[in-house]
């Protein structure tokens, strides 16, 4: 009988120690990182490569790093998703087991050896890699006309000649009332909690939920959680974006997103009311609603209700009762540019209706990302 | 015969997984126990909706169908305070008291613990969970 050497008998431990500290790494779906890692508690770690992790919902970096006693401890560096990290140039290939790395980072707030990685460098040529870099395309100089269909209505979605993309990079990532100042970060979590009155014309209970929910680091946004649909004006702040789909014949425009759990909403234009189907949603309050549209001269002014509960309709989760009802006037003032304007009426949750306003950039010639959130993941 | 009902209803309610309610967080069906209540038993369903304005509802529905009189909540420490008028065997009004807290708020499974009260010396634990 052939006796293993001690190295290898080593490497084959550390091997089963990774495989088992990588399977125990809690993984919550694409989310805030504040929900998991205390930005007041920086880390800096430099070691070596055991594992790269290169899957949804979040890239994850193993790193054998010496402890104060000498010893190794494994780290597990929490990146962003691999969709983002592969649109920024890298890919799987871009580290190697037994790489030497330098890392700068929060730790989590559980005390683990867990960190979300702001900057990771590769040492032996001091490489800042990585890093999620994905900006708005540019501006053209003169903005190029809306494009239009041959009644010259505006197209809302793919320009003619079959061209391609979607709308994405919201100017605002999160509902705040028109005219207040509020700064969030890109998932809605308020940089001051004591901002939160401000957001929007909150009912007491409203105030309290959403200010718990701030201060629980939006952890339990069902969006990410449970790959709830983000209902309401939360398709149209998502930050992988979304498309609109006309179908003239059948007088309906299909908005599809390339997050959450990629289902679907339905704007009718055929001037149906808002009668749902008998047998179907005409008693069932839904995720989206049901939206009826028409066209007010270059606006489509989308009227929807009927919504239920089990969501949150926007990101940095704002309160909402089944009472919501929205007011949504979309246009497309030029080529690149859409514009979304909103009405939130509430009585349940807010004292008066309220407004919101931002606009989207398209992104040409470009397939939407999909991000996929299945079995609470995504 | 209540108790077969309630049994049923009971049995209803358990089976149907607890649903995420991120809206007003009394909005829904609970079902618990008011400990030692000799009048209606230890049982208990209770369901709240909210207008925006008041919090309406019953106990005890489709058994002892008590409208639920006044309730409010608090949402300075989820404080949960229902009124409610029943009558007793006997046919006598008897009238409750509900004084509890909302706990684990954030989750589909989310409590109000307390104490109940009647107008006859009646008092115990109070216990419901949302379905």
């Amino acid at each position: 009988m052939i006796m293993p050497s001690r190295a290898a008998l080593l490497r084959v431990l550390r091997s089963v120690f990774v495989f088992f500290v990588a399977a125990s790494v809690t993984l919550i779906a694409h989310h805030e990182p504040l929900a998991k890692f205390d930005d007041k508690k920086p880390v800096t770690l430099t070691g070596v490569v055991s594992l790269l992790d290169w899957r949804n919902p979040h890239v994850h970096v193993f790193m054998n790093v010496k402890s104060g006693t000498g010893e190794l401890v494994n780290w597990a560096i929490e990146l962003e998703s691999p969709i983002e990290l592969e649109e920024s140039g890298w890919s799987h290939d871009t580290l190697h087991p037994g790489d030497k790395i330098s890392v700068e980072g929060m730790a989590a707030r559980n005390g683990s050896h867990q960190a979300w990685g702001k900057s990771v460098v590769l040492a032996a040529t001091g490489r800042k890699i990585l890093f999620a870099s994905v900006s708005p395309p540019p501006m053209p100089l003169a903005p190029h006309p809306t494009p239009r269909w041959p009644d010259g209505q505006p197209r809302l979605g793919a320009g003619a000649q079959g061209r391609q993309g979607y709308w994405a990079f919201p100017s605002a990532t999160a509902l705040v009332e028109n005219g207040v100042n509020a700064p969030m970060d890109a998932w809605g979590l308020l940089k001051n909690i004591a901002d939160a009155p401000k957001v929007a014309p909150m009912q007491p209970w409203a105030l309290k939920l959403y200010t718990e929910r701030q201060q629980r680091f939006l952890q339990d946004d069902p969006m990410y959680l449970n790959c709830k649909p983000p209902g309401g004006p939360r398709q149209f702040q998502l930050q992988p974006g979304l498309q609109l789909v006309e179908d003239r014949t059948r007088q309906r425009i299909f908005v599809l997103i390339g997050s959450g759990n990629n289902n679907y909403r339905i704007i009718y234009t055929d001037g149906r009311s808002h009668q749902g189907q008998v047998g179907g949603d005409d008693e069932n309050p839904l995720f989206y609603g049901r939206s009826v549209a028409k066209w007010e001269g270059e606006t489509l002014v989308a009227d929807t209700r009927g919504f239920n509960e089990d969501f949150w309709f926007t990101n940095g989760g704002l309160p909402h009762t089944d009472q919501l009802k929205l007011i949504e006037k979309i246009s497309r003032p030029n080529y690149d540019t859409l514009k979304y304007d909103l009405t939130v009426d509430d009585p349940g949750a807010y004292t008066r209706p309220w407004s919101a306003s931002w606009t989207l950039r398209w992104v040409a010639d470009k397939e939407m990302p999909r991000h996929l959130c299945q079995e609470n993941r995504s | 015969m209540k108790r077969l009902v309630f049994a049923v209803l009971a049995v209803c309610l358990v089976a149907i997984p607890a649903l995420a309610q991120e809206g007003h967080p009394l909005k829904g069906s609970w079902l618990g126990t008011w400990a030692g209540n000799k009048t209606l038993g230890n049982d208990v369903v209770v369901v709240m909706t909210w207008d925006g304005k008041s919090i309406t509802g019953t106990i005890n529905p489709g058994t002892d169908n008590i409208a639920i009189k006044s309730a409010t909540l608090n949402p300075e420490g989820w404080l949960v305070h229902i009124e409610a008028d029943a009558k007793d065997k006997a046919g006598s009004p008897i009238s409750y008291t509900i004084d509890g807290k909302i706990e684990n708020l954030p989750l589909a499974n989310r409590v109000v613990t307390g104490t109940w009260k009647d107008n006859k010396g009646g008092t115990g634990a109070f216990k419901i969970g949302r379905q």
